[in-house]
């Protein structure tokens, strides 16, 4: 009797564990493995975009009116839940009075409404889609809105020689992740089409891990000191571009903003 | 590439160094394969690993010039050509002439003498047709060039920023390709590989050519690009790459949409790629016309080329082009008031 | 300026290569400088200037790099310059960085003035205390001088 006992407890125990686990609570996700490249890196080769409203306003944020009247619903804010943790970026009370006048004065300020190259994180969440190809000692992130560039540097690491839209950026893996550290921008860029912004101090550390097959997870913190009261992180997934066709194309936006920037300078 | 912090004066010799080293170096002429006996790096992958920083400098032109009527200059004329253009960038221009309102190119680094560049005793980078010259232009490409000129004759280059040059409004070089002709200075390209795609990152304007590798159909027509939308594969130990979908709007000598490029890549030593390309264009030309450029192995970063973000100098010519119009007005309305 | 012509065909030849060309029967090609119109449509040709002052910043951008340069007024103060040059691309593939001229170093420029009216001018020549020519000049040879 005894043993019967046992070998049933030990066959509910085999069969009920996972289940038993996850109302405990102490269940970990799924952890997916990602495959591999030929070279043994974890594979983040692809064309992946963002799927949320960050780009308008990483704070989260309800529904407003557009600064466009003629664009209409069109040009209208639509609600987010946002992307940073804790939901609020932490400015320092200047930075932040800043932010505010960058909001009302968007339509003048916002640097790529100019076609100025969009800066980090801010590339990655923007409604575009970018190709991600891992080479031998780079690793290139090549983004559809205005031709934007980012090299990796995965085994040179040095210091950026000089400030740069895009910043210079050095690459880790630590274990599935890819992890980029980025500094020497030009402090010009913003982090959304709401104002929110930074001066070139800015250092982000990125965290990119392959989550499934079609998906990976973003992770991005920001630090700088002339800005933040303390450091900051967003969170969100990429979603892979599965179309067999899919294929990065141009937008060359410069000539779509010429009169834009010129126009008051022509004969 | 190690970045440590140099002084000017360990710079000044170093690029010194550089020129010589630069100007005495002679590899393969190009056209020849390399030889046999070169066992080509591989990529984890199995292909032919053609990844590092290339460049195509060259002194070469691309047609062959009107005088010279042979397919290769030999070493020591080669060698003279190029002593006398650095002599001739490195020495200071004319006060008063147009060249001497610029920078210095000699003092950026920027002289083509400076540069690293292949060898090359071609009298031409066209190959063929066999007189290296391209062939002559057909009746559609002959009207259009002629629209072109005036289009040209009518429009002042500073009236507008539209009315300016590719380059000037920093929209795309001339040249970037394909096919990839060299710029006058950071004539200089990435190239990254893995099993799926080769990327080759243009220097100047920080153009992602992006060539997926899996056999993928043709682009709808409809999709035009300024660099068209490359497929390519491997041959052998070369990569092709065939190029469509050029929207025609920045043409080499005269080129049209209707243009398509077929380029190969094969890497023939440590520091040199050949880099072959024949150009199709049935409205510009009756015949397709094939050119050779090395490409020599160079060092990065490249630094990016951000230029539209930087370009205050087109800004800066069309205020002081408006400024110098109202100035004129003023001019001759204060002459027309005195009579 | 970026040129992709053969732009530099057009400097001025000082030197008579005029034999050499003969003999071996290379003639260089010499496509318009384009690029250098562009340039003295933003600079003045009839008003060459010189000043003195000391780097505030400079600008490693493309497609040209720009020097902040702070010169003494006549009457003591002090105004801000904006001096264009190159692109520092290949200055930074040879080991150049934003810290390798230091701000306060001072600077003698020698190029023509912006047409658009403001304290603008292209650096033809920039040079050190020292006499030598900043980054690749070598030293010493002046604009106009010489030869």
């Amino acid at each position: 009797m005894g043993t019967c006992l046992k070998k049933f407890a030990a066959f509910c125990l085999v069969l009920l564990w996972p289940i038993g686990v996850i109302n405990l609570g102490i269940a970990q996700e799924r952890t997916y493995i990602p495959t591999r490249t030929a070279a043994g890196e974890p594979d983040l080769n692809g064309i992946w975009q963002a799927n949320n409203n960050a780009h308008w306003d990483i704070e989260a944020h309800s529904a407003s009116a557009g600064p466009v009247l003629v664009l209409g619903a069109l040009g209208a804010m639509p609600g987010g839940m946002g992307i940073v943790e804790g939901d609020n970026i932490p400015y320092l009370p200047d930075a932040l009075a800043t932010r505010n006048e960058h909001f009302a004065n968007r339509l003048d300020r916002d640097p790529a409404i100019k076609c100025y190259l969009p800066g980090v994180p801010r590339a990655t969440y923007m409604p575009y889609p970018f190709q991600i190809i891992q080479g031998a000692e780079h690793i290139m992130i090549v983004h559809e809105f205005a031709g934007a560039v980012r090299t990796i540097y995965m085994n040179e690491h040095t210091a950026a020689p000089a400030d740069s839209w895009m910043g210079w950026s050095n690459g880790h893996w630590d274990g599935n992740t890819l992890v980029i550290e980025t500094e020497g921008f030009n402090g010009m860029t913003w982090f959304d089409r709401a104002g929110n912004h930074h001066s070139d101090a800015l250092r982000v550390v990125e965290r990119i891990t392959r989550r499934s097959e079609g998906t990976l997870i973003y992770e991005a913190t920001m630090e700088d000191p002339n800005t933040f009261s303390r450091s900051w992180t967003i969170r969100m997934p990429l979603y892979k571009r599965i179309e067999t066709n899919a294929e990065i194309l141009e937008f060359r936006c410069v000539e779509f903003v010429e009169d834009l920037i010129y126009g008051q300078l022509q004969k | 590439m190690v970045h440590r912090q140099l002084n000017l004066r360990e710079i000044v010799s170093g690029m010194l160094v550089g020129v010589f080293l630069a100007s005495g170096v002679v590899t393969e002429i190009s056209g020849q394969a390399g030889s046999g006996d070169y066992e080509v790096p591989r990529t984890a992958a199995g292909h032919p690993n053609l990844q590092g920083f290339w460049t195509n400098q060259t002194y070469i032109s691309l047609e062959r010039p009107e005088n010279v009527d042979k397919a290769f200059y030999t070493e020591e004329e080669v060698s003279a050509l190029e002593e006398g253009r650095a002599v001739n960038e490195s020495a200071q221009t004319t006060p008063g002439t147009i060249p001497d309102v610029h920078y210095d190119f000699t003092q950026f680094g920027l002289d083509r003498s400076q540069a690293t560049f292949a060898r090359n005793l071609r009298t031409s980078l066209i190959v063929d047709p066999s007189n290296g010259r391209l062939p002559r232009m057909n009746a559609e490409g002959l009207a259009r060039a002629e629209a072109v000129a005036e289009h040209r004759s009518r429009v002042g280059r500073w009236d507008s920023a539209q009315a300016n040059q590719l380059d000037d409004r920093c929209m795309i070089m001339r040249g970037a390709g394909p096919p990839m002709l060299n710029a006058g200075y950071n004539s200089n390209y990435q190239i990254i590989q893995n099993r799926d795609y080769v990327m080759i990152l243009v220097e100047m304007i920080h153009d992602a050519r992006i060539i997926p590798l899996d056999g993928r159909s043709a682009p709808p027509e409809r999709v035009g690009q300024w660099m068209g939308l490359a497929r390519g594969h491997w041959d052998g130990d070369t990569l092709v790459v065939n190029t469509t979908n050029i929207n025609g709007q920045n043409p080499i000598n005269g080129s049209s949409q209707s243009m398509t490029v077929t380029e190969r890549f094969t890497r023939v030593s440590d520091d040199a790629i050949d880099y072959r390309f024949t150009v199709d264009d049935p409205a510009t030309w009756d015949r397709s016309w094939t050119a050779e450029m090395p490409m020599k192995k160079t060092i990065g970063p490249m630094f990016e080329h951000a230029c539209h973000e930087g370009n205050y100098g087109l800004y800066n010519t069309l205020v002081g082009a408006r400024l110098e119009e109202r100035l004129e007005r003023e001019t001759s309305l204060r002459e027309r008031q005195r009579r | 300026m970026a040129m992709r012509e053969d732009s530099n065909y057009m400097r001025m030849n000082r030197f008579c290569l005029a034999a050499i060309v003969l003999v071996i029967g290379i003639l260089v090609t010499g496509k318009t400088s384009i690029a250098h119109h562009a340039f003295s449509a933003e600079f003045d040709i009839e008003k060459p200037m010189t000043l003195k002052g000391t780097l505030v910043r400079w600008d490693m951008i493309n497609p040209h790099s720009w020097f902040h340069i702070d010169v003494e007024g006549e009457s003591g103060n002090t105004i801000t310059w904006q001096i264009e040059g190159g692109s520092p691309n290949e200055l930074i593939r040879n080991g150049v960085t934003k810290n390798t001229v230091e701000v306060g170093t001072v600077l003698s420029i020698e190029g023509y003035l912006a047409k658009d009216g403001t304290e603008k001018a292209v650096g033809r020549n920039f040079i050190l205390e020292d006499g030598s020519r900043l980054f690749l000049g070598g030293s010493g040879q002046k604009a106009g001088g010489g030869q």
